[in-house]
């Protein structure tokens, strides 16, 4: 075998291993277990890119581990009014949200602020990655859902 | 030229070790320091003068806190006290500093040597009510933490002048204000003895060893006991 050769092999072989369903075990779950190969490419996509959005806009209110703060500022892992309604999720990343919510039975009532400058594949991402993130297995929040959500936002 | 290389290896290893230790010796002995600047006051003694150095001091201040009740410097008599500015809707760093303040205030909660004071910068929104309101979600109670507010601009002049941080409107600004996210850390002579990054969770952790240092040098315990 020539240098090219065995070079090409090697990274053929690489790209086998990258690729493999075996590399996004990670992100996969209930949720999850019917996705096709592309399908699994594109949500593990979407939780990596999501979980820097979150680092970035969410994590210091919410914390990395989804738990919240105190009674101040509501847990996202877990969280009944998440899991009741992903429309008004989608909504409340872009617009932010204020007055009274209950979330497992606690009553919150501080202002979350807007993100008006997140595009729809940005809440898309980041809705995706906290629906699938500490305990919260829902499987994929799509571009679509995240439209239709948003041009009805209350 | 394998010798060459492993003897080569072997004095950057033992220059990097030179150079760190004298360092960290320093370090570990390193004073503790009043921060702020001095004032040096002239005197006549028996017909001579005398200069007297005097420390930079937390001015007076009255404030109200969380359960209405007056916070000055006479509450933190025979305390060492941690300081921060904040506001409840402060939508960046402040829900940070609130978490690492929390780990302050859980590794001294039995100690009444420590406590806390937060500053609201927004005192027109943040009513006592309302800090009651915050204090009480985060499940933490006055006198050891104390959430006050009062009049603006002797908050903001007590930021600025008194614990040397920066605390003020800012229209441009998210939120609304500017304001530094330093814990100050101030002992029992109202002096300051230490500025720690808020935000920073090993900042906060050379904070909490500091306050030990801090109560130690009064002979006191530290946070187990
Ligand atoms: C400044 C702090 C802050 C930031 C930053 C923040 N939130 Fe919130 N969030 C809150 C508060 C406070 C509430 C409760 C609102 C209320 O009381 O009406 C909340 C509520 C929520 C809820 C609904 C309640 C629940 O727990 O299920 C979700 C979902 C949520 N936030 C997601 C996010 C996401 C995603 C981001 C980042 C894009 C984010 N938040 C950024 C403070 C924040």
């Amino acid at each position: 075998m020539s240098l090219k050769q065995s070079l090409s092999y090697i990274t053929f072989l690489s790209l086998i291993f990258s690729t493999g369903c075996g590399s996004y075990s990670e992100f996969s779950s209930e949720a999850t277990k019917d996705y096709s190969r592309a399908e699994m490419q594109k949500f593990a996509k979407y939780m990596v890119a999501g979980k820097q959005l979150y680092t970035t806009h969410c994590s210091n209110c919410h914390q990395e581990s989804g738990q919240g703060l105190g009674k101040l500022y509501p847990p996202l892992a877990k969280s009944d009014f998440m899991m009741q309604n992903v429309n008004r999720t989608a909504c409340l990343i872009k617009n932010g949200i204020k007055g009274e919510i209950i979330v497992n039975n606690i009553t919150y009532n501080q202002e979350m602020p807007a993100l008006e400058e997140l595009t729809n594949l940005e809440v898309a991402e980041i809705a995706t990655y906290i629906y699938n993130s500490w305990g919260n297995e829902r499987g994929f929040v799509t571009v679509k859902e995240v439209e239709t959500s948003l041009s009805n936002c209350q | 030229m394998k010798i060459y290389f492993k003897t080569f290896i072997a004095i950057i290893f033992g220059v990097s070790l030179l150079g760190c230790d004298p360092a960290e010796k320093q370090n570990k002995n390193e004073e503790f320091p009043i921060l702020g600047r001095k004032q040096f006051v002239e005197r006549t003694v028996n017909g001579e003068t005398v200069v007297d150095t005097i420390d930079h001091t937390i001015p007076d201040f009255r404030l109200v806190n969380q359960d209405s009740i007056w916070v000055t410097p006479k509450s933190f008599e025979n305390k060492v006290y941690v300081a921060d500015f904040f506001f409840t809707s402060c939508p960046t760093i402040c829900p940070t500093m609130k978490k690492e303040m929390l780990r302050v205030y859980n590794a001294y909660k039995n100690n009444n040597s420590v406590a806390i004071i937060s500053h609201t910068i927004d005192p027109k929104h943040d009513t006592v009510a309302l800090l009651k309101d915050f204090a009480q979600r985060l499940d933490v109670e006055a006198p050891k933490w104390n959430f006050v507010t009062g009049n603006k601009e002797e908050i903001y002049e007590l930021g600025q002048k008194g614990y040397m941080v920066t605390a003020m409107e800012d229209e441009n600004e998210e939120g609304g204000y500017i304001h530094s996210g330093a814990f100050i850390l101030v002992d029992k002579e109202k002096h300051v003895r230490g500025v720690y990054d808020g935000t920073n969770s090993n900042d906060v952790d050379r904070l909490i060893k500091d306050i030990d240092r801090l109560l130690a040098t009064y002979n006191e315990p530290k946070t187990k006991s």
